[in-house]
């Protein structure tokens, strides 16, 4: 782990003498508040995972009756293991009490009724696991797992805290719990959560130098001049990491920790989900999934993969509408009349590593040419989708669309009341949130055609009263899509396509008008190179990436077909004809908080076709929301599972060793020094023998394990010889009670007098350290690797662990057959019996 | 289940006798010197062995093993074939000490009363004079021992036992420090009473000098040419000295680990299928004092498993009598001893455990020592 100890909380080290005899005092309840701190903390960062804050409460008390009751009984000086199993109780109380306080006996002892309750609670935190992105709803059974997760937390920093010895190594467990939000939130832990997680540490830290020192840490700076000048080293060279690092690494160029440092191992999702994915991709720092595109358009163009018609429950999705889809071979045909002039443009696009089951396409399509694979369209949206989730990757194709030369008069005109519309984009979903009531029918009320009504609410959205923000949805706990977050958007009124589409979309069917959400890619960008493209000659070529995805309103108007809206400020390019010169937002005169917004360079006067181009692809409905929160839990918790495992043997050996050097007293100092030793010496392939006497196993050490005395080893040999004779001392010697005895033959030679000894005792552990470098300096790499991955000290541990019930049971096989045996010679009468000579009945026998 | 229960008893029952043996007999030895200080018994035990290894080329091990039983208050058999230097080791060793040194070379004519002493009648006191026997001396020199019969032999007994000599119902207490250091040849047996048993056990060690290596003999032969550097050696420390040396050396801890150790070295030869006879209970008495004299000259006041470890062969390879059929199958005295010391559990305690154990775990450990030796007993069985 990470260096262990601050330099500071070396220093502040009050006398450890005197806090050694009351070692319980003080030091359970101020490590239990230091964990339960660093446990709360990391929880702080899994608001924005979990939307708003009543889920903390809950979670909070877990911790803290967890924490205090391992405090309280270590207190009582339980047993380290008792601590442990009272840690577990105590959650299973603390949960039961919070959770099934119906359903158990007393409030805290589960019943048979509890457990079906439990599993019903873990269905329904799969459910929203699966089915749900974050921020989730905090519903029972997530908090319930929330809970459950953060107890057990408290409960392994508590053991790597206390009873293993390597309080450095709780930023494991700690970690365990940030990589989270780090994973699932697109600003990742969030400042607060951090600090008062680092704090907790550093408390922890703190709490375990000065109330149970180390060896090698103690007496500070003054006994250890080396350890400032270390760990000054150790946190600039780590600082330094930091700061080159993320210049390698491609995705940290800006911001810090909220962007900057956001995990993602599997690069974004280029394939883009629909609504889900949005915001995470346009917050991707680069821009992924490169699409290149050369039009005739006059206008810039938008390219749609997907629409969202369906706005009821929690999330919304796009509908595949797999039934009713159409293979794609001949003309696309939007199934519906426009009256308005038409206008064709050829657009050829590359697609490049852009990965999706939807192709991007300008509406409304006609004809799609240069395809590889199979490919459907949906009637009702016209959404091009290919047969596998990746079917878009590397396509090179020409789709011809016709988009009608719409002005405001025209839209002005088309006050008939839709026909030919499917149910689908006229339902008005069920629990409107009243604001979005209210507000709908304030902001377009008024209106007396659909087109007014549509211009009041765009109107609207992108006055001044909103602000284009990709983070404030994010800290508001609002991000993603549904009515709920639609009603948190009106309030804050701060928020990015995707809010002001939904908003849009929902107003308009409010006031009864046909909408559905269009996803896909603002215009982008000139790349200045040309595309020849038959028929057209020569095209500007275009680029977009993910920091473009853009999601828009369509409405539908009787006679002219879907036609798009922009109500994102600062975003996209509002058409022509949904444009008023009198709009306080004109593109461009909002706050433009992003750079990507189009040049005006490529801007051809918009006009998109009445429909816009489908977009980015989209997973497979309500799964790939879970599919994107589930791979990261399961991923993480596999590959920490792994870790850990693979680590295991080395955490155990590790914490087996602190355990040693810093004994309880100072009296086990020696023996447990020894026991160091010999296993160290197993380390490195040379276990003692059982017949062998302290002094024999030593000098076998020291003759095959280490180099020549007087060498670079000279240190490691003297630490042996130290620890040799102190433990020869300690175990053989006259028992210090008895210290009065006659002046006894002097150390000489051998260096163990007895003021020898009592120094030696004190210093032995800490003479180790030599000893460990020198036999990892004579070892072979394979032998190196072994003694530190997989000690045989703790493989044999866990071997005899293993065979200890077939061991019993071959003991009491051996008894009993020596029993018998016994009574057999005793039974023989002329026997000789078992003389003290035993050889004799021996003779006898042969 | 019994069987385990009857060997523990035994094993506590082998450690009372040791407690119970051990004061009376440092009452036995009379006066009491002080011990000495630390820094002096280095000093003069390396004065010793420094003179010794003058005279003696190349046999160190044999020259200190000398001294550790004197300090010991032991006897020694050196035992080898002629002309190794047995009888010099023992003149030198004599002679690095100021005190009396009797030498007796054993003849089949010679009578216990020349070894003892006798009561003369004085014609002009017109009384019967008790007339010393060379065994009044602080060390006698016995050579040949197995030369002289069966009575002068076990008239020596009583002397090396008791420290004292009876003649005529009186008793008359002998020097101290007392070390009779005897020599025999074991290949040319003919006309020869070879020492009993009862008799080689009171030795508390057997040396086989062996023969010198190349060097140490080239060495013998530039030193030893001209004339015996014997001569030129003089007494290096008094017999007050050694005195003390010798209260030093029973002042020396001995651990319950050490006590446990020890015993069940004697249970393990006992339970040898290749031996028929064991060590006895006095033999472990004799190894664990050797063992302290050799903690104390490795500068220690505590005793540890190795110093067992190093005097066990010369401590018990004369009173073990070899199975016949191991004897036939090529094992010797080494063979066996080494091979049960290298099986031997050394006692582990646990960690933190020490020396403070209560008497419960104590017993517990005794018994577990007891299924150590019977272990390594057992498996003597199958070799």
């Amino acid at each position: 782990m990470a260096p262990a100890r601050t330099p500071g909380t070396g220093t502040q080290g009050p006398p450890t003498d005197g806090a050694r005899p009351a070692r319980v005092g003080a030091y359970p309840w101020a490590m239990a508040a230091a964990i339960v701190l660093a446990v709360c903390g990391a929880a702080l960062s899994l608001n924005g995972v979990l939307r708003g804050w009543a889920w903390y409460w809950p979670a909070a008390t877990t911790v803290g009756a967890v924490g205090f009751t391992l405090a309280g009984l270590r207190a009582l000086r339980a047993a380290p293991l008792l601590v442990t199993a009272g840690g577990f109780l105590s959650l299973g109380a603390i949960l039961t009490l919070t959770f099934f306080r119906g359903s158990s006996i007393l409030g805290v002892i589960p019943s048979a009724a509890t457990f079906s309750d439990v599993s019903q609670l873990i269905r329904r935190a799969s459910e929203t696991v699966l089915s749900e992105t974050a921020p989730v709803a905090p519903n029972v059974g997530i908090v319930m797992v929330i809970c459950a997760v953060l107890g057990l937390a408290v409960i392994l920093v508590d053991a790597l805290a206390v009873p293993l010895g390597m309080p450095a190594a709780t930023g494991v467990g700690l970690l365990a719990i940030l990589v989270v939000p780090a994973m699932i939130k697109p600003q990742s832990v969030g400042f607060w959560g951090f600090v008062a997680t680092v704090a907790g540490y550093l408390m922890i830290l703190a709490c375990s130098q000065w109330f149970a020192p180390d060896f090698r840490s103690q007496g500070g700076a003054a006994r250890n001049p080396g350890q400032l000048r270390r760990a000054v080293l150790t946190g600039a060279v780590a600082l330094a990491a930091t700061l080159v690092v993320p210049l390698a690494v491609p995705g940290f160029d800006q911001g810090t920790f909220p962007q900057g440092s956001r995990l993602n191992p599997w690069g974004t999702g280029t394939g883009l989900n629909p609504m889900i994915t949005l915001g995470n991709s346009l917050r991707t720092p680069d821009g992924s999934g490169r699409i290149t595109y050369a039009t005739s358009a006059t206008a810039p163009l938008y390219l749609r993969s997907v629409t969202v018609d369906h706005f009821d429950g929690e999330s919304w999705g796009p509908d595949d509408r797999t039934a009713s889809r159409l293979p794609l071979g001949g003309p696309i045909d939007p199934g519906y009349a426009v009256l308005a002039d038409e206008q064709q443009q050829v657009t050829a696009i590359d697609t490049g590593t852009f990965s999706s089951p939807y192709l991007p396409a300008p509406y409304a399509p006609e004809t799609v040419r240069g395809l590889n694979g199979r490919w459907t369209w949906d009637p009702a949206t016209l959404s091009i989708k290919g047969s596998d989730a990746t079917a878009s990757r590397r396509q090179e194709y020409v789709v011809t669309s016709s988009v009608p030369n719409l002005t405001a008069a025209l839209l002005e005109q088309s006050s008939a009341p839709v026909r030919d519309v499917p149910d689908d984009f006229t339902r008005i979903p069920g629990n409107v949130p009243e604001i979005v009531r209210t507000t709908a029918g304030r902001v377009a009320g008024a209106g007396a055609t659909p087109y007014e009504k549509a211009m009041a609410i765009q109107r609207y959205l992108r006055s001044s009263e909103f602000t284009y923000s990709l983070q404030s949805p994010v800290q508001g706990g609002y991000d993603g899509n549904g009515l709920s977050v639609l009603s948190d958007f009106l309030e804050q009124k701060s928020g990015y396509c995707i809010h002001y589409a939904s908003a849009m979309a929902v107003m308009a069917r409010l006031e009864g008008i046909p909408s559905r959400i269009a996803v896909g890619y603002a215009p982008g960008r000139l790349t200045g190179a040309t595309v020849t493209v038959a028929g057209q000659g020569e095209l500007s070529e275009y680029e977009v990436d993910a920091r473009d995805a853009h999601a828009w309103p369509e409405l539908y108007f009787q006679g002219l077909g879907w036609v798009p809206f922009e109500p994102t400020p600062s975003r996209g390019v509002v058409p022509d004809y949904a444009s008023e010169t009198a709009s306080p937002a004109a593109p461009g005169s909002v706050e433009n908080n992003d750079d990507l917004v189009p040049d005006p360079a490529p801007a051809p006067t918009p006009a998109p076709s009445a429909t816009p181009v489908p977009a980015p692809g989209v997973g497979g409905g309500s799964t790939d929301a879970g599919a994107q929160v589930l791979p990261w839990l399961l991923g993480t918790g596999g590959v920490l599972g792994v870790l850990l495992l693979a680590a295991s043997p080395r955490l155990v050996r590790t914490g087996i060793r602190s355990r040693r050097l810093r004994p309880r007293n100072a009296a086990d100092a020696v023996p447990l020094a020894w026991s160091e030793m010999l296993d160290l010496g197993r380390d490195y392939g040379l276990p003692a023998g059982s017949s062998e006497s302290p002094r024999a196993y030593a000098s076998r050490l020291r003759t095959s394990l280490l180099g020549e005395p007087d060498g670079m080893d000279e240190a490691a040999h003297r630490a042996v010889a130290a620890v040799t004779a102190a433990f020869e001392r300690r175990r053989y010697g006259r028992p210090p009670e008895q210290d009065d005895g006659p002046a006894e033959p002097d150390a000489g030679s051998s260096g163990t007098g007895r003021v020898a000894d009592s120094h030696g005792a004190a210093t032995a552990p800490g003479q180790l350290g030599p000893l460990e470098d020198s036999l990892r300096a004579n070892a072979t790499l394979l032998q190196r690797c072994r003694a530190r991955w997989l000690p045989p000290s703790v493989m044999g541990r866990l071997g005899r662990l293993a065979t200890a019930p077939f061991r019993l049971a071959g003991q009491a096989w051996t008894r009993r057959a020596e029993t018998s045996a016994e009574a057999a010679v005793r039974a023989r009468p002329a026997g000789p019996g078992r003389t003290a000579h035993g050889g004799f009945h021996e003779q006898e026998g042969n | 289940m019994e069987s385990y229960r009857r060997t523990a008893n035994d094993v506590s029952a082998a450690n009372r006798n040791l407690a119970g043996v051990s004061d009376p007999v440092s009452h036995l030895n009379g006066h009491r010197a002080a011990a000495m200080a630390a820094d002096s018994f280095h000093d003069a035990s390396q004065r010793i062995l420094s003179t010794v290894n003058t005279v003696i080329d190349g046999k160190s091990d044999a020259a200190e093993l000398a001294l550790t039983v004197l300090l010991a208050q032991g006897h020694l058999l050196l035992e080898d074939v002629p002309g190794v230097g047995k009888t010099l080791l023992a003149k030198t060793l004599a002679k690095t000490i100021d005190c009396t040194v009797s030498r007796i070379q054993f003849t089949p004519d010679l009578l216990p009363s020349d070894v003892t002493g006798v009561s003369i009648y004085n014609q002009s006191s017109r009384l019967f004079e008790f007339r010393p026997g060379a065994v009044f001396a602080n060390i006698v020199i016995g050579d040949e021992i197995n030369r002289a019969s069966a009575k002068t032999q076990s008239a020596l007994l009583e002397c090396m036992e008791e420290h004292q000599v009876t003649v005529d119902g009186t008793s008359y207490r002998l020097d101290e420090p007392f070390m009779v250091v005897a020599t025999q040849n074991p290949i040319e047996m003919e006309g020869t009473y070879p020492l009993p048993e009862a008799q080689r056990d009171r030795f508390m060690a057997r040396i086989s000098m062996g023969y010198p290596d190349k060097d140490a003999e080239i060495e013998m032969l530039e030193t030893h040419q001209a004339a015996s550097p014997l001569a030129k050696v003089s007494a290096v420390v008094t017999a007050a000295e050694v005195a003390a040396m010798i209260t030093t050396v029973q002042q020396v801890y001995v651990s319950q680990a050490v006590k446990e150790y020890t015993v069940s070295v004697g249970r393990a030869t006992r339970e040898s299928p290749l031996l028929r006879l064991g060590a006895s209970p006095r033999s472990m008495l004799q190894l664990l004092r050797a063992a302290k004299a050799t903690a104390a000259l490795d500068a220690r006041d505590f005793v540890l498993p190795d110093d067992v470890v190093q005097v066990a062969e010369a401590v018990l390879a004369h009173r073990i009598i070899l199975d016949r059929k191991a004897a036939g199958a090529g094992e010797t005295a080494h063979t066996v001893l080494q091979g049960i010391l290298s099986r031997l559990p050394v006692p582990q305690a646990p960690a933190g455990a020490g020396n403070t154990a209560g008497a419960g775990t104590a017993a517990g450990t005794r018994s577990q020592a007891a299924r150590n030796a019977a272990s390594v007993a057992g498996s003597g069985r199958n070799r």
